[in-house]
């Protein structure tokens, strides 16, 4: 029987990984997932599954590992000048608790501005991560992004939300 | 004002002027006599299946309402009410068994014919008009015609024949639908919509542009190509991510052997018995349904056909073998947003979809490894091309090598110019054409 935390533990935890966004400290980002963790930005609203709808990303590791060896590849053209990110993270709820495993659900609102080139992007939704106990933090099972734009017209998006 | 002799000089043999890129008053013509003139797909019939399913979209800009009558006819209508020409159906699709003006309340019956007048027809006695004009019904747009359910528009009234019009890319057609072991597509599974900040044609060309992939795609594809061979060092099968990416990076000479292969009225496409498709594993339980429905021997002629991009000029482009469109729709000068659409092969396993799904994820939508690299190549042509360095973008690579092939056209190295040659002579042909769009 595992103990419910408080929801500020979760917190800081989702403070965390967006800073690692922020920082571009890819490594340290991609290891806060679980051994192939999906990270994942449904097209539409309501979307049932990654697999029978298009989505705007859906990635696993293998893919997360080609975006995040793009980042550092001398050729990769949209990424010269190289974009930059800001994250703000609020209105964090424990959505579920599961006391057997101790995974959580927790929805959280975002805000983040997508910077390249004199050119602010501004992205914004919910986010619900599926997060797994991993010794005194987390680790990332799941991570969906529900853009509130996401079945409209959209520019480039770089970096991950 | 252009004149047409004006308009005819921008285009050489060899090269092109950079006006027709930048120039937003060349711009409003192409929309008049290009996107005016030429046929433009609308949707597919699959998405609207029933009597009274609707489906709204652009043409050149233009609102427009295509409604199912019944199991054969589908009307294609501007989208605009009568009275005051507000659009009158906002929402992207639906089904409805009147269709009314949420302004005035005025309604139309599913063939466009007036129903309800507010406030009934006496209002309109001595203005002498009756529910009964045509001109208080909703307007028909006047060229509508479907190709194996892929309906196109024209908004002039003498459009030639479509299937003659769309010439040999009618095969690239036939090919997305024989690939259903029932002869039958559905769009399925949403839309992405990219917008790109640069002029439609740039996106155009760029899909037969057979020498940009290996450069402009390296930093993804040549890395899940390496990453590829260093996780699944001896499977035939690797996870079919590394499957979609790596044929980016293939090296030039698979790429001038792919071919390019153009037509009357700006068409092309590339490939043919090989593209970056060509060797994706295989499906046994599609391969069967496939055998069982058309027999092993035309199956085989079926995938032999493995075709790379086809444009059908100006603005519709498939993928026959990953059962994708991309929709092109010019907002301005350097304005474009390119609509991705799926379709479900009816009657094949899932996993066929699934391949189709996670293709658009990857290569169409605004977050995916490939488009963003394709669209800063937009933009810097589009900034380039503002200098004074020369008014001339060329077109000249492997200029008069291209031989007539056995489907009316002419083929070409992959890395020929010849499609971006073939385009802005159509180009050239519409613009300058007399007629309607003038």
């Amino acid at each position: 029987m595992m103990e419910q935390p408080d929801v500020r533990i979760l917190e800081r935890f989702l403070f965390h990984e967006a800073r690692l966004l922020d920082e571009k400290r890819w490594d340290e980002w991609e290891a806060l997932f679980v051994e192939d963790g999906e990270y994942w930005v449904p097209a539409s609203r309501n979307q049932p599954d990654p697999h029978t709808h298009v989505s705007i990303m859906y990635e696993k590791s293998l893919l997360r590992a080609v975006r995040l060896k793009r980042y550092r590849h001398p050729n990769a053209m949209s990424l010269q000048p190289e974009p930059h990110s800001v994250h703000c993270i609020s209105n964090v709820m424990l959505d579920s608790f599961d006391d057997d495993s101790g995974v959580c659900i927790t929805n959280a609102r975002f805000v983040m501005l997508e910077y390249r080139r004199n050119n602010t992007n501004i992205h914004g939704g919910a986010v619900t991560h599926t997060l797994e106990p991993h010794g005194e933090s987390y680790l990332i099972r799941r991570k969906k992004i529900e853009l509130v734009n996401c079945d409209g017209e959209l520019d480039n998006i770089q970096l991950y939300f | 004002m252009y004149s047409n002799s004006e308009l005819a000089g921008l285009i050489r043999d060899d090269a092109v002027h950079r006006s027709v890129y930048t120039d937003p008053e060349i711009f409003e013509l192409e929309m008049r006599r290009i996107w005016g003139r030429a046929w433009i797909y609308v949707a597919h019939e699959s998405q609207v299946p029933l009597k009274g399913s609707f489906f709204t979209t652009t043409l050149a800009r233009q609102p427009v309402l295509l409604v199912r009558q019944d199991d054969e006819t589908i009307n294609l209508f501007f989208n605009r009410c009568a009275h005051k020409g507000a659009k009158v159906i906002e929402v992207e699709s639906g089904r409805a068994p009147v269709l009314r003006c949420g302004y005035h309340g005025w309604s139309y019956e599913v063939d466009g014919r007036c129903k309800h007048v507010t406030g009934g027809d006496a209002a309109y006695k001595a203005s002498g008009y009756s529910r009964k004009d045509p001109c208080m019904g909703l307007q028909k747009v006047p060229g509508v015609a479907s190709y194996r359910g892929f309906i196109f528009a024209s908004l002039a009234p003498d459009a030639p024949d479509l299937r003659t019009w769309l010439g040999a890319t009618a095969t690239s057609i036939d090919n997305m639908v024989d690939r259903s072991p029932e002869g039958k597509l559905e769009v399925t599974g949403g839309v992405l919509r990219y917008h790109h900040d640069s002029n439609w044609k740039f996106f155009v060309e760029n899909l037969n542009d057979m020498m940009h992939a290996m450069i402009a795609h390296q930093s993804s594809a040549q890395t899940a190509r390496v990453m590829g061979k260093e996780l699944f060092p001896d499977d035939p099968n690797p996870p079919a991510e590394i499957q979609i990416l790596s044929p980016f990076a293939e090296n030039t000479s698979f790429f001038e052997e792919m071919g390019v292969h153009a037509f009357d009225n700006g068409h092309s496409y590339s490939g043919g018995k090989t593209s970056i498709h060509a060797n994706y594993s295989g499906i046994p339980e599609y391969e069967e349904a496939m055998e069982k429905a058309y027999g092993k021997e035309r199956v085989a002629e079926i995938f032999s056909l493995n075709r790379h991009n086809t444009v059908v000029y100006p603005g519709f482009t498939l993928k026959g073998a990953i059962q994708t469109i991309r929709v092109v729709k010019p907002v301005a000068v350097d304005q474009t947003v390119i609509e991705s659409w799926t379709l479900r092969l009816v009657g094949a396993p899932e996993e066929m979809l699934r391949r189709s799904i996670l293709y658009c994820n990857l290569i169409n939508s605004s977050g995916n490894l490939v488009g963003p690299d394709d669209h800063e190549a937009y933009h810097r042509l589009q900034n380039g091309l503002t200098t004074d360095a020369g008014d001339w973008v060329s077109m000249g690579r492997y200029l008069g090598n291209e031989e007539p092939n056995d489907e009316g056209g002419f083929s070409a190295t992959g890395s020929s110019d010849m499609v971006f040659r073939s385009q802005f002579k159509a180009w050239k042909n519409y613009m300058t054409a007399n007629g309607a769009g003038d």
